[in-house]
């Protein structure tokens, strides 16, 4: 009977049939007509003439675009590590079942629960350099204001403050509840034991966390490529085009300028770009795996 | 007796077959949902001069006279083109729209919006009424497209309380520059005296107003900076002196630093700045401050078109809300529907202008009533003498958009204005190249 | 006594580290709600006035007041409710299937699905939109709901859920003569729900929040949702001169979703002492 779960059998896959059909019509047809779509110069409303590789060539001189992958890269290097790391420390002090524990679980999964729209709206209050909650503690402090905002230098910076407070509340979750499939035995015959926190940390749960903390860097690398909403609506992309992220520019020119075929391309690179990474990191981390 | 009779059976047969033959169109706009400020059939309880408020009494009032046509009111999300779009790629387009007169060349260009000259004077709806600005605003080609609805235009709204201790009034009246070292001889007097910038206006998050600013300036020295419909020129000397004279006053703090569009108005009304370069639309607010006893503002507002500075006639660059109809299938009925809800919108021109837009009809930009609106003699000739972009020009909101962007880089010192002017009319003329 | 001392002390740092970061955290939310709680026009001049009174529910009551909200309330809770459902069956099902069960292709077709991951909205929607006028989908509830099924995350996250727990626990039932999917029902499932609610959680924020879509395919007042209908009812530069108004459609808004956290949350940790029943 062992042999049944180990079999290859056609049936088997019914369980992954009803995602794997949705999956093929909502997102891979699309897809490549997206892809098709990214060699006509095309307008929204039906307008279209074949031009190959035209599209693509134009982007690779397009100064804009290739400021704005520049942005992308710098925002998620700047994004991905403090959201793999501070969600699994705030998950480790919060695995706990009593009361304060929930609040505080609350209260960091509080700020998700908010559109863009309006956790934008809110940290304009607190970095605008004129009247900004954080100019006037700085001006009470007797130093100047910080231009958060207006200073190409730290736009981007700022943008990830903002993403990395709004985002924390997910990977949170994630790893809480990857810590419910730690065993708990192993802990009580550590606390036998009498080792430290530390090295319980570092030689249990650590090791049995490492598929979720894959995930959770994966998924956020994906996401955080796909950055948008955030400078959309504090800077526009600006100043100087220094918080112009991928998606920004697709935005500006499939919405606002119509040239659809255009900004097709510029999706089909931004989505070479994310697959590179996720594969990268897909694999680097499941030989890891594998090895140890 | 018989006929008398035929005509009650004929008067009832018409009555009813009107009650059961009620016209339906969609009516698409933006301004926003305040259903709860003006309840239907009443006037609105609060803010009585908003635009919402406005636009939502009357079309309740448009319903209420015509009993056979019912309107199905679709609130769009501003500006409304991506819902628009989507609705015309799905093949369900509304009735009637509310559209920006900058974007309409786009859908004229796909025959995405009807001409109506015929239907207008059908119904006597006398397009010789609309204010020039409003006339060319609609204009595509020859064909009139649209029923002006507003134009609205950047003006300097004025601190007169600020004015006045920076020695800048005469007889009551601000004094403003007629050429860029006036502006800057008095813009450092201003700040001299008040120790308060000069200029407020919108640099964070901001891109329309540079850009319109330097679309007056350059109208003020006749500039032609669209040669043709498929490009512009921005690397001349008059926009370069444009350019570098905002690069300046930026940068000697004659205008507030970082500052976005939330922050510039809450500034102006608590008295941080001498002029407010923003649209028509905040006259409302500002003269309500103005109207309260004790605020910053209180000492007096005061509103004028942009000075020309060089040596131009007085003009400035204006855009305008219109209504639309799309091109799609409707009954004869419905389309009638339509332009009689259009006639019935230049009725109401007046009630419109409330919002501090400038009216599009000709008498009533004449009519006492209107003139006696605060502020409206003061600006009321940029109905005449404002002018649009050329009415060929497509994608003029994308082009807004790339200059501005470029003009906040120059004027904020990020990026040589030379370089920036360049920049943009590189930009702007490889978007009117790929347009289809 | 020492190794106790050392403990409390441990307890105490974490209490403090946490209610400090904790209130970083709330900072921009309490602000949220006293703007909710200010008359629009005292905040145009300055949004520091919601520091102190005087306060009004006026926003709240313009919103109550709104006859539309409720319709949009109501096609939010059910759009973002069945894309919620539908994903926790389409993804447990296929995490079953590629973590437990072996067919022809499985590893390739799992790898496939991971490629869908690195698709951005922004390479679909405009196609998507042109699909769905072909089928006829605008304006419908399955308009709404079915593109959110088709996300990978959830796959993804279950599969690798699913593989973290032991073989054995599966092999014995089966053993057993349960049939495959009793397995997966009664005896796997189960051990899932922190996985699942940390998914339901996430699915229905994901779609709750959701704009471009909804904004371009529900085009019809009736069919909006809360997000567009709230977008559409704001004023123009409604920062400047609706910002309390603004403030309260995020409170109203994002009610919803904190009722969907606390139903699913307490699944999250359940009493660690006896975590997944083992």
């Amino acid at each position: 009977m062992g042999a049944r779960a180990a079999s290859r059998q056609w049936s088997n896959a019914l369980f992954v049939a009803p995602y794997l059909i949705a999956y093929l019509c909502l997102l891979i047809f699309p897809l490549v007509s997206g892809m098709g779509l990214s060699l006509f110069k095309a307008d929204l409303f039906g307008g279209r003439e074949f031009v190959g590789l035209e599209n693509f060539a134009r982007l690779f001189k397009d100064t804009v675009f290739l400021q704005s992958v520049a942005n992308t890269f710098y925002f998620v290097l700047l994004t991905v590590p403090p959201l793999t790391v501070i969600p699994l420390f705030l998950a480790l002090l919060l695995n706990r079942s009593d009361r304060t524990a929930a609040i505080f679980r609350g209260v960091f999964f509080s700020s998700s629960v908010l559109s863009v729209t309006i956790v934008t709206l809110i940290w304009r209050m607190i970095l605008m350099t004129e009247g900004g909650l954080a100019a006037n503690i700085r001006h009470a402090m007797g130093f100047d204001a910080i231009p958060f905002l207006s200073d190409p230098n730290l736009v981007m910076i700022s943008m990830a403050i903002i993403t990395v407070w709004w985002c924390l509340g997910l990977p949170m979750m994630l790893y809480l509840s990857a810590l419910q499939q730690v065993p708990q035995d192993i802990y009580e015959a550590a606390e036998l034991d009498n080792s430290g926190w530390f090295r319980t940390l570092w030689s249990i749960t650590l090791p049995a966390l490492s598929r979720t903390v894959i995930l959770v860097a994966i998924f956020q690398c994906v996401l955080q490529f796909q950055l948008f909403g955030q400078p959309q609506l504090i800077t526009q992309g600006g100043p100087n085009g220094a918080s112009r992220p991928i998606v920004l520019f697709i935005f500006e020119v499939g919405f606002r300028r119509w040239d659809i075929g255009y900004a097709a391309a510029a999706s089909q690179i931004l989505f070479g770009i994310i697959l590179l990474a996720t594969l990268i990191q897909y694999f680097v981390t499941s030989r890891k795996q594998v090895s140890s | 007796m018989k006929k008398l009779l035929l005509a009650v059976a004929l008067l009832a047969l018409g009555s009813c077959s009107e009650k059961s033959e009620v016209t339906e169109i969609s009516v698409q706009r933006i301004f926003g949902e305040c259903r709860a400020n003006v309840p239907k059939g009443q006037p609105p309880l609060r803010n009585p001069d908003g635009e919402c408020e406005i636009v939502t009494q009357i079309l309740d009032d448009f319903e209420k006279r015509n009993p056979d046509i019912r309107l199905k009111v679709n609130i769009a999300p501003w500006p409304g083109y991506d819902q628009l779009s989507a609705q015309y790629a799905a093949g369900d387009p509304p009735d009637v729209v509310t559209m920006h007169m900058s974007v309409m060349p786009d859908f004229v260009s796909r025959g995405l919006i009807e001409p109506l000259d015929a239907d207008f004077a059908k119904v006597g709806l006398d397009v010789n009424n609309f204010t020039p600005a409003a006339r060319n605003g609609v204009t595509v080609k020859g064909h009139v497209y649209g029923m002006p609805f507003d134009n609205w235009t950047q003006l300097w709204h004025i601190n007169m309380g600020l004015f006045q201790k920076a020695g800048l009034v005469r007889d009551g009246q601000p004094i403003l520059p007629h050429s860029p070292d006036e502006l800057l001889a008095q813009a450092r007097q201003f700040k001299q005296a008040t120790g308060l910038p000069y200029l407020l206006q919108p640099t964070d998050n901001e891109r329309a107003a540079f850009t319109r600013n330097i679309y007056t300036y350059l109208l003020d020295q006749n500039a032609v900076f669209f040669p043709d419909n498929k490009h512009i020129r921005l690397d001349t000397p008059e926009a370069r002196r444009i350019v570098e004279l905002f690069r300046q006053i930026y940068a000697e703090g004659l205008m507030a630093p970082a500052q976005d569009y939330p922050a510039a108005m809450a500034a102006f009304l608590n008295g941080q700045g001498g002029i407010c370069m923003v649209g028509t639309w905040m006259i409302g607010a500002f003269e309500a401050e103005a109207n309260t006893p004790g605020r910053p503002l209180s000492a007096g507002y005061a509103v004028r078109p942009y000075p020309m500075l060089y040596g131009g006639k007085q003009t400035a660059y204006v855009d305008g809300h219109a209504w639309v109809m799309p091109r799609r299938e409707r009954t004869p009925e419905q389309r009638a529907a339509v332009i009689r809800l259009m006639k019935f919108l230049q009725q109401r021109d007046y009630d419109w202008s409330r919002t501090g837009h400038l009216p599009t009809q000709a008498d009533i930009a004449r009519s006492p009533q209107y003139l006696g609106l605060p502020h409206r003699d003061g600006i009321v000739a940029l109905a005449t003498v404002g002018q649009t972009l050329p009415a060929g020009v497509e994608r003029q909101i994308a082009i807004q958009d790339i200059i501005g962007d470029e003009m906040a880089s120059a004027i904020t010192g990020h990026k040589p204005v030379a370089q920036a002017l360049k920049d943009a009319e590189h930009r702007v003329n490889d978007l009117l190249f790929h347009v289809l | 006594m020492s190794h106790a001392s050392h403990k409390s002390l441990r307890n105490t740092l974490v209490l403090v580290t946490l209610i400090v970061l904790g209130f970083i955290m709330l900072i921009p939310l309490i602000w949220t709600v006293l703007l909710s709680l200010k008359a629009n026009g005292e905040l145009m001049r300055s949004t520091a006035n919601a520091f102190h009174g005087p306060y009004t529910l006026e926003n709240y009551i313009d919103i109550l007041n709104n006859s539309s909200v409720f319709r949009w309330l109501m096609n939010s809770v059910i759009v973002s409710g069945l894309t919620t459902l539908g994903v926790l069956v389409l993804s447990s099902l296929a995490g079953y299937g590629f973590a437990r069960l072996d067919f022809p292709g499985r590893d390739k077709l799992f790898l496939f699905v991971l490629f869908g991951l690195a698709i951005p909205e922004q390479a679909v929607i405009i196609t998507r939109h042109q699909l769905f006028t072909a089928l006829h989908l605008h304006n419908s509830y399955p308009g709404l709901i079915l593109p959110g099924l088709a996300a990978p995350f959830g796959v993804f996250l279950m599969t690798q859920y699913f593989r973290a727990i032991p073989k054995e626990l599966d092999e014995a039932a089966l053993l057993d003569n349960a049939s495959r999917f009793q397995v997966f029902w009664k005896v796997l499932l189960p051990l899932t729900l922190p996985a699942q609610a940390t998914l339901g959680i996430f699915t229905f924020l994901a779609s709750w929040n959701e704009y471009w879509w909804p904004l371009i395919s529900a085009t019809r007042s009736e069919m909006f949702t809360l997000t567009v209908g709230l977008a559409a009812s704001q004023i123009n530069f409604a920062q400047t001169s609706g910002l309390g108004y603004l403030m309260t459609q995020a409170v109203f808004a994002a009610t919803p979703i904190l009722v969907v956290y606390i139903i699913f949350q307490k699944y999250i940790v359940k009493a660690v002492s006896g975590a997944a029943a083992r």
